[in-house]
């Protein structure tokens, strides 16, 4: 079962308010602009702020801001690793972690890792970790902690987003930055960087075309390094929902190569004279 | 694209000769071999109220007043001389440890190979920097067993130019007490390939090389491409080789070429299936038992 | 996942071999080993199949238990997965080896299934809100050869055809309580309906081309896989890559097309095995001797 087994859950003793609302009305509609002004059917994602080195302590951290989606990711190491049984000593390891605040959703979380927390730690990984170069950190690892404040929809996107930025920041040699987009296809329509409401909801009953899809790209090399989908899509409007995906990480390209520059500069000590 | 889907049958064993019921000469852990006490004890035996009983399943073998019982699924006893295929895991101080299916891992040493070019010196330390340039963890090697240590681990040799490292084709791993020991171990099969049979059930089938590079010393292995001809070739017998050893028959150079060209009327990736696999076998024993009669 | 040493001239050998599409089995770049499927192996479940690919055998139990429905879905029941990496399967799963490729088993399995038409989950309510079914999915390695997300799923669209789920009456007694009555006789049962079940395909890039079906010593040489649920009207339930490497865009349009293609394919044989088999009756099961 997916929850913590070594541990004996009780009954759960509170439900959320939402629950007894009579009918939240389909929040997500399937015509007409999208609840924040935003287009449908274009590339049209939510301006992002991102900054490097919030938390002093970490080797290299970032925090990001998109729409009411924020979170923060802290990288530490490279050190020594812990696991020694690993046979493979050449390359470097990468963990990640990723949680969500327990306030973070509509509905409270528990502070245990759940299950889907774990399938996005390790989505998570498996983007970042072509970006990397691990070979150049051999018998070390590297931990990228993400932590989700505010989960306001495509949180993963964001955080790979994020803690590519972070690993950048913490010096750590990479091969290209790594950005995170996701989409919403509904029916014959899509929504890009889908909004809590919109990813969850359940859209137009009749169409069979429903799915969620995100993806993680290396802009200069041109390579999808993470790709997840569930619901159900037609193989043609995965195609064309990827090639989306790819063209929304490239407007989000120069912000964070911006935030990057910027936190490069700030660290920068002043150039001697001489 | 193709997908086969079946219900499962239950399988068989194709067998020509007298069928294993009837086989006294196979025990199992507990049997009592014999009370007379004018016998010694083997390996697979011991002696219990001054009766001789067997320790593990297998054949009872008798040799002058020496009862042995050989274990039939077991993992490689090497013995000196034999011939096995094995794997680096790997690269130690002047040695290399080699998986060649034994209970322990085998050892090659640095003064047990042959230099590039042949040369024929005492190892320097130099030569000790350099090993991971002649054999890397994962390469295959063939080589020859030279000595057994107290522990029964194996040491290896590869001083002669037909072992050494094993460049392109396929590894088949099968039982060890399905392959029959004979003079040669190395054979270029008349289908166009060539087969290693490791005594350690480590068998390699490779394309058959053309000029044999002398001056390489076995550490030279070529990365071209193979033709798609030679490829159909390996993996034919790959497959006739897996189809014998699903039927406990005894693997030589004869048995894998009759079962060859047993397979010739069938597809490659058909061999594999369970009722074309035991056609094959039983037509390969027919030829054999012609062959012997 | 259980991994196998291949040296580097193995590789050669291997990549090459898929570039002229002759892998080293004989076998072509989109064919399967073959399958071997049986369903009702265990007695105690209420649907059970096990499927043999290759050496990978995969067995699954699928036990119906009455449960309260989430508040989120009132009118539906649920499927819950389990996938055991046992020790058997192979040495590293020893202890808590398996752990971590369970869990990414199973947490695929639930992408997989969260969709409205793979099972009919309406069907599965017994009274709203207040009792309903859960399918317990347990799915059990019990050899591992390659290619363990293509066997499981395919073991679970058969187990699930194979489920039989007794009917349940609901009367209300004098208080107004609402009492659960069992059907007793074991014909009076409920059938899902699997037609809409996808089944996963694994697609392995080795080099320049993608295989299905790969076997350990392909996968060795594979950077990156995608894995994609197909159902067999080629609707695409689940799409994940796999593995510490990076796809080039355009193998991912390559490798999803073949993957609705082949996967669309798979469904045909399938069900008609499945059907044989139900049409067969009582055969005598084969069972794990096979």
């Amino acid at each position: 079962m997916p929850v913590d087994t070594r541990r004996v859950r009780g009954p759960e003793v509170s439900q959320s308010p939402l629950l007894f609302a009579c009918k939240p009305a389909a929040v997500f509609s399937s015509h007409g602009p999208r609840a924040d002004g935003r287009q449908r059917d274009q590339v049209d994602v939510r301006p992002v702020f991102v900054r490097c080195g919030l938390v002093s302590q970490a080797k290299g951290s970032a925090y990001m801001e998109a729409g009411d989606t924020k979170l923060m990711c802290c990288v530490y190491g490279p050190r020594e690793t812990e696991r020694k049984d690993d046979t493979d000593m050449k390359c470097g390891r990468l963990t990640t972690d990723m949680r969500f605040a327990p306030f973070s959703c509509p509905e409270r979380g528990s502070w245990i890792q759940g299950s889907q927390d774990k399938d996005f730690s390790l989505m998570l990984h498996e983007s970042l970790q072509p970006a990397l170069c691990l070979h150049k950190y051999p018998r070390s690892q590297i931990e990228v902690n993400v932590m989700v404040l505010e989960n306001s929809g495509s949180v993963l996107a964001h955080a790979v987003t994020c803690a590519s930025l972070a690993l950048a920041d913490a010096g750590i040699e990479m091969y290209d930055l790594v950005l995170g987009c996701a989409i919403r296809q509904d029916g014959a329509s899509y929504v890009v960087d889908p909004t809590y409401a919109e990813e969850n909801g359940n859209g137009s009953d009749s169409s069979d075309n429903q799915g969620r899809l995100t993806l993680a790209f290396l802009p200069s090399l041109n390579q999808v390094s993470g790709l997840q989908s569930d619901g159900e899509m037609t193989e043609e409007s995965l195609s064309a929902g990827v090639r989306t995906c790819i063209e929304g990480c490239y407007k989000i390209y120069p912000v964070i190569q911006q935030a990057l520059a910027k936190a490069v500069r700030r660290a920068a000590p002043p150039p001697s004279e001489s | 694209m193709a997908a086969d889907m079946r219900l499962p049958n239950i399988r068989k064993l194709v067998s020509l000769s007298l069928s294993a019921g009837d086989r006294r000469d196979l025990v199992v852990p507990g049997d009592v071999i014999t009370s007379d006490s004018g016998f010694m004890r083997g390996h697979g035996t011991y002696v219990d109220e001054e009766k001789l009983t067997a320790s593990v399943a297998g054949e009872v073998q008798r040799v002058d007043k020496l009862i042995c019982v050989r274990p039939l699924k077991t993992r490689f006893n090497g013995e000196v001389g034999d011939v096995v295929v094995g794997r680096i895991t790997e690269v130690q101080q002047k040695r290399w440890k080699v998986e060649t299916n034994s209970r322990l891992d085998s050892i090659l040493l640095l003064s047990s190979v042959n230099l590039p070019g042949g040369e024929l010196r005492r190892r320097s330390a130099e030569d000790e920097l350099t090993m991971r340039e002649y054999l890397l963890e994962g390469d295959l090697i063939s080589a020859e067993v030279q000595s057994v240590f107290s522990d029964g681990a194996l040491s290896l040799h590869t001083r002669s130019l037909k072992y050494g490292k094993l460049g392109q084709g396929v590894l088949v791993q099968i039982s060890p007490s399905l392959i029959k020991r004979q003079k040669t171990h190395f054979h270029n099969l008349p289908c166009g390939a060539s087969i290693i049979l490791g005594n350690n059930g480590f068998v390699w089938l490779y394309p058959t090389p053309g000029q044999q590079d002398e001056e390489a010393g076995g550490f030279y292995t070529s990365l071209e491409p193979i033709s798609l001809s030679d490829r159909e070739v390996i993996s034919r017998l790959r497959n006739c080789l897996l189809a014998l050893s699903a039927h406990k028959v005894l693997v030589f150079d004869t048995s894998v070429l009759y079962c060859y060209e047993s397979s010739l009327q069938h597809q490659v990736k058909d061999i594999l299936k369970p009722e074309v696999m035991e056609e094959i076998v039983m037509l390969t024993q027919q030829k054999l038992i012609e062959q012997e009669g | 996942m259980a991994t196998v040493q291949v040296s580097e001239a193995e590789k050669v050998y291997i990549l090459h071999g898929i570039r002229d599409d002759l892998r080293v089995d004989g076998r072509g770049c989109e064919d399967y080993r073959h399958m071997e499927i049986e369903t009702d192996v265990v007695s105690n479940t209420d649907g059970s199949a096990k499927v043999s690919l290759g050496h990978t055998a995969v067995l699954v139990g699928i036990k119906a238990e009455i449960g309260k429905p989430r508040p989120m879905a009132p009118n539906e029941g649920y499927l819950e997965f389990f996938v055991d990496c046992s020790a058997n399967a192979t040495p590293e799963f020893e202890g808590r080896g398996g752990e971590e490729l369970g869990k990414e088993l199973s947490n695929t399995l639930y992408k997989v299934f969260n969709n409205k038409h793979s099972v009919d989950l309406k069907k599965l309510c017994i009274s709203k809100g207040e009792h309903c079914w859960v399918l317990y999915v347990d799915v059990l390695l019990l050899q591992c050869d390659g290619n363990l997300y293509d066997a499981m799923s395919v073991a679970i669209k058969a187990a699930l055809f194979s489920t039989k789920i007794p009917k349940v009456h609901i009367s209300n007694d004098e208080e107004g309580g609402k009492e659960i009555e069992l059907s007793d006789d074991p014909f009076d049962c409920m059938r899902l309906d699997v037609e809409n079940v996808p089944c996963i395909v694994t697609l392995c890039k080795v080099g320049h081309r993608h295989v299905v079906d790969a076997t350990l010593q392909e996968k060795a040489c594979s950077v990156a896989s995608l894995i994609i649920s197909v159902t067999h009207k080629g609707t695409v339930t689940c799409v994940r890559k796999m593995g510490g490497g990076s796809l080039d865009p355009e193998s991912i349009f390559e490798m999803t097309e073949t993957g609705k293609r082949v996967g669309k394919a798979l469904h045909v044989p399938l069900m008609k095995l499945l059907q044989q088999e139900e049409s067969l009756g009582t055969r005598q099961k084969v069972g794990f001797l096979g």
